[in-house]
């Protein structure tokens, strides 16, 4: 408040400073009490520009053909109502700020002027308070038109997000087409090729085919990264009730091969339910689970799955004994295409845990990892309680909530 | 012996190589042609021109992206022909959008297959294609009509 | 059910060869899960979520049915026809497995859109493998439809 307060001088200043007139149009029948209103205003510290009208005809007019800062109207006069003003006003789509400058009116008119539109309202016997109250309706009046500007900022990017996402689409649908298939022709004929001519070519011409053939087979795997990734935004993601001990089965069914050669010992708690879309959950469970597979130390694997309630939230956590992140890669390795290991090392395009970050936040949650190099990693995501909650129960803890 | 005839409809002469390459590996007696656009598709199948003579095939293998008369519009036009909807279609394709699936089912589509784009697993769709089709479904055959 | 793998609707009345093709398609390794119907009318509940069915989605759509046509209450070539006449399930693979030698059955079946036609082998060894061949191709080789793109797929392309 205090700053807000501060702020309101400062702009007052500011347009003291620039040597700006005030404009003020007066709806006011008493010649006195015009005086009295200027003088107040000149002694506030504004310099002074003013109309006076005494008829709705003539404020009409007057809002039409000038543009003023702010309108002071004494509420009831006989060809003039408060009331119809500011519904002019807002039929003509003007912001001027209207403060009802007036003599002594029932409480409840007072609030339905302020309810209307109506800026401020001043006592003619408090007029001390009119600058004070001039200020604020310029302080508003300049917040209403920032946060318009804002919105209508806003509303340009969400125009030019939705286009750039179309845009992607017809890349994955063009890539998907156009690159695969004359790279399947480069793939299949260079196989052909090695197995045609297998024993009657020299050691180096081998070699040669062989990385023809992994260079090509390496980007038709990109492709297949590159549109699972953007289908992840792409896809129209229905929401619904998933058990995740269910989703955490198929996952672990899924990577059985992977889990019997390692010898990995895997244990769970029991997991919640939750909202979700739950083929992309089981994705993103899929990948955190192969990855404290294939990331192994020289130990066998050792990983961990649990879930805790945190607020608002659940927790999901994948705990293995691997050989972790350096603390500085730890954001890195959600970033699309990187790679913290050689393809030698460790097989793979960079590409399962961008999607799982991707599918988290699409889900309203968040995803990171602790982890010290050599000592294994812990993936953690959250995910929102979402519990379907009756109606009276609902209301019960707002109310709870509120105490 | 039944002896299949197969038709390949693919713009594409690398394809149509390999396919028919890979039918050749196995020793099931079969007859293989191939057309490299949707109009000869038609043609072919309609015994118009120099196809008069050609024989009906007991499965068509189609491309969806093809010069002249697209592979969407051939699988439409054969599946509204009363005298060519029986013989079944299988769509083989490079795409695997969502959406060339969705159509070509709804097209009529008996089958669609994605093109492999590794040599192992073309070999292994094409087999498949022909032990199912040739070695465990009953077809629509002429003579059977 | 709220996931469905890979699912094969199977409907058969006879329980010999219901025991018989569930014991065939055991012995493929695939991920799948196997509805079963014992006539016309529930497989057409199962498939239109209706009835017994009322509680699945034309979102999930079995990824292959198994067809008998000799069917109580619905006859399979009737199921068949309402599959494929309407746009909600008429991407389904839809195969019929029967007994029947009637090549009156073989081309009906064909003129209503049926994907493929098997006849029962007699004999079990072959049936075995008639089984395990169709499982290679249907759920590994052919690509299913999307499920949950069927109703949006169907508006687009007409």
């Amino acid at each position: 408040m205090i700053a807000g307060e501060l702020i309101v001088e400062a702009e007052a200043q500011k347009l003291h400073a620039k040597g700006e007139k005030l404009s003020v149009l007066m709806v006011e029948d008493s010649v006195a009490d015009t005086e009295l209103i200027r003088s107040e205003l000149e002694h506030g510290g504004f310099d002074l520009s003013s109309e006076v009208v005494q008829t709705a005809e003539e404020f009409a007019r007057q809002v039409h053909s000038n543009s003023f800062h702010v309108v002071l109207a004494d509420f009831n006069l006989p060809q003039w109502n408060g009331m119809e003003a500011l519904e002019l006003l807002r039929r003509e789509g003007l912001d001027i700020p209207l403060i009802l400058v007036s003599g002594a009116l029932p409480d409840i008119t007072a609030v339905d002027c302020i309810k209307q539109g109506a800026a401020d309202y001043v006592l003619k016997d408090r007029l001390a308070r009119l600058p004070s109250a001039i200020r604020s309706a310029l302080q508003e009046k300049q917040l209403r038109e920032e946060r318009k500007r804002a919105e209508h900022e806003l509303a340009q990017k969400v125009e030019e997000l939705a286009r750039s996402n179309r845009e992607l689409e017809h890349f994955a649908y063009v890539a998907s087409h156009d690159l695969q298939e004359p790279l399947r022709m480069v793939a299949t004929y260079t196989q052909l090729l090695a197995e045609r001519y297998r024993g009657k070519l020299d050691a180096q011409a081998e070699k040669y085919i062989h990385y023809a053939v992994d260079g090509a087979k390496r980007m038709q795997t990109l492709i297949q990264d590159l549109l699972a990734f953007s289908r992840v935004g792409r896809q129209d993601t229905t929401f619904a009730p998933v058990d995740c001990n269910l989703i955490l089965h198929q996952a672990l069914e899924s990577l059985q091969l992977a889990i019997r050669e390692s010898g990995a010992v895997l244990t769970y708690a029991r997991l919640p339910e939750v909202m979700a879309n739950s083929s992309q959950l089981l994705q993103v469970f899929s990948n955190l689970l192969a990855n404290a597979i294939k990331f192994r130390g020289s130990d066998k694997p050792n990983i961990h799955i649990s879930a805790e309630r945190q607020a608002g939230e659940f927790a999901f956590s994948v705990r293995d004994n691997g050989i972790g992140i350096a603390s500085e890669n730890a954001q890195d390795v959600f970033v699309i295409f990187r790679r913290l290991h050689t393809r030698t090392e460790y097989p793979g395009n960079g590409i399962g845990l961008a999607i799982c970050r991707k599918i988290v936040e699409q889900h309203g949650g968040k995803i990171w990892v602790t982890s010290r190099e050599g000592r294994g990693s812990t993936f953690t995501f959250t995910l929102p309680v979402t519990e379907p909650v009756p109606a009276a129960q609902e209301k019960f803890k707002q109310e709870y909530v509120q105490a | 012996m039944f002896k299949p005839e197969i038709l390949l409809v693919d713009d594409n002469p690398a394809d149509l190589d390999l396919t028919s390459e890979v039918l050749a590996r196995n020793e099931r007696p079969k007859r293989v042609s191939s057309v490299m656009n949707g109009v000869e598709a038609l043609g072919f199948l309609r015994h118009e021109g120099k196809y008069a003579d050609t024989p009906d095939p007991d499965l068509i293998l189609l491309d969806l992206n093809l010069p002249r008369k697209d592979g969407r519009a051939v699988l439409a036009e054969v599946k509204a022909d009363p005298l060519l909807r029986r013989t079944p279609i299988v769509v083989f394709s490079t795409s695997q959008a969502e959406f060339d699936i969705m159509q070509s089912y709804n097209l009529g589509a008996n089958s669609y297959v994605t093109k492999p784009g590794d040599l192992p697993e073309f070999v292994q769709a094409v087999e498949s294609i022909e032990n199912f089709w040739f070695g465990c479904a009953r077809l629509p055959r002429k003579e059977e009509q | 059910m709220k996931f469905s793998r890979a699912e094969i609707l199977l409907v058969e009345d006879s329980q010999e060869d219901l025991d018989l093709t569930l014991h065939s398609l055991g012995h493929e390794r695939v991920a799948t899960d196997i509805i079963v119907a014992r006539d016309g009318e529930e497989a057409l509940d199962l498939l239109f979520c209706r009835g017994a069915g009322s509680g699945r989605s034309f979102e999930n759509p079995p990824r292959l049915v198994l067809l008998d046509l000799k069917l109580p209450k619905v006859d399979g070539l009737e199921v068949l026809r309402q599959i494929k006449s309407d746009p909600r399930t008429r991407t389904i693979p839809v195969v019929i497995l029967t007994s029947s030698k009637e090549e009156r059955d073989l081309i009906r079946g064909y003129e209503l859109g049926v994907n493929s036609y098997i006849q029962k082998p007699v004999d079990f060894e072959q049936f075995r493998k008639t089984i395990k061949q169709l499982g290679l191709y249907w759920l590994i080789t052919n690509q299913a439809p999307v499920a949950g793109r069927t109703a949006r797929a169907a508006g687009q392309s007409s």
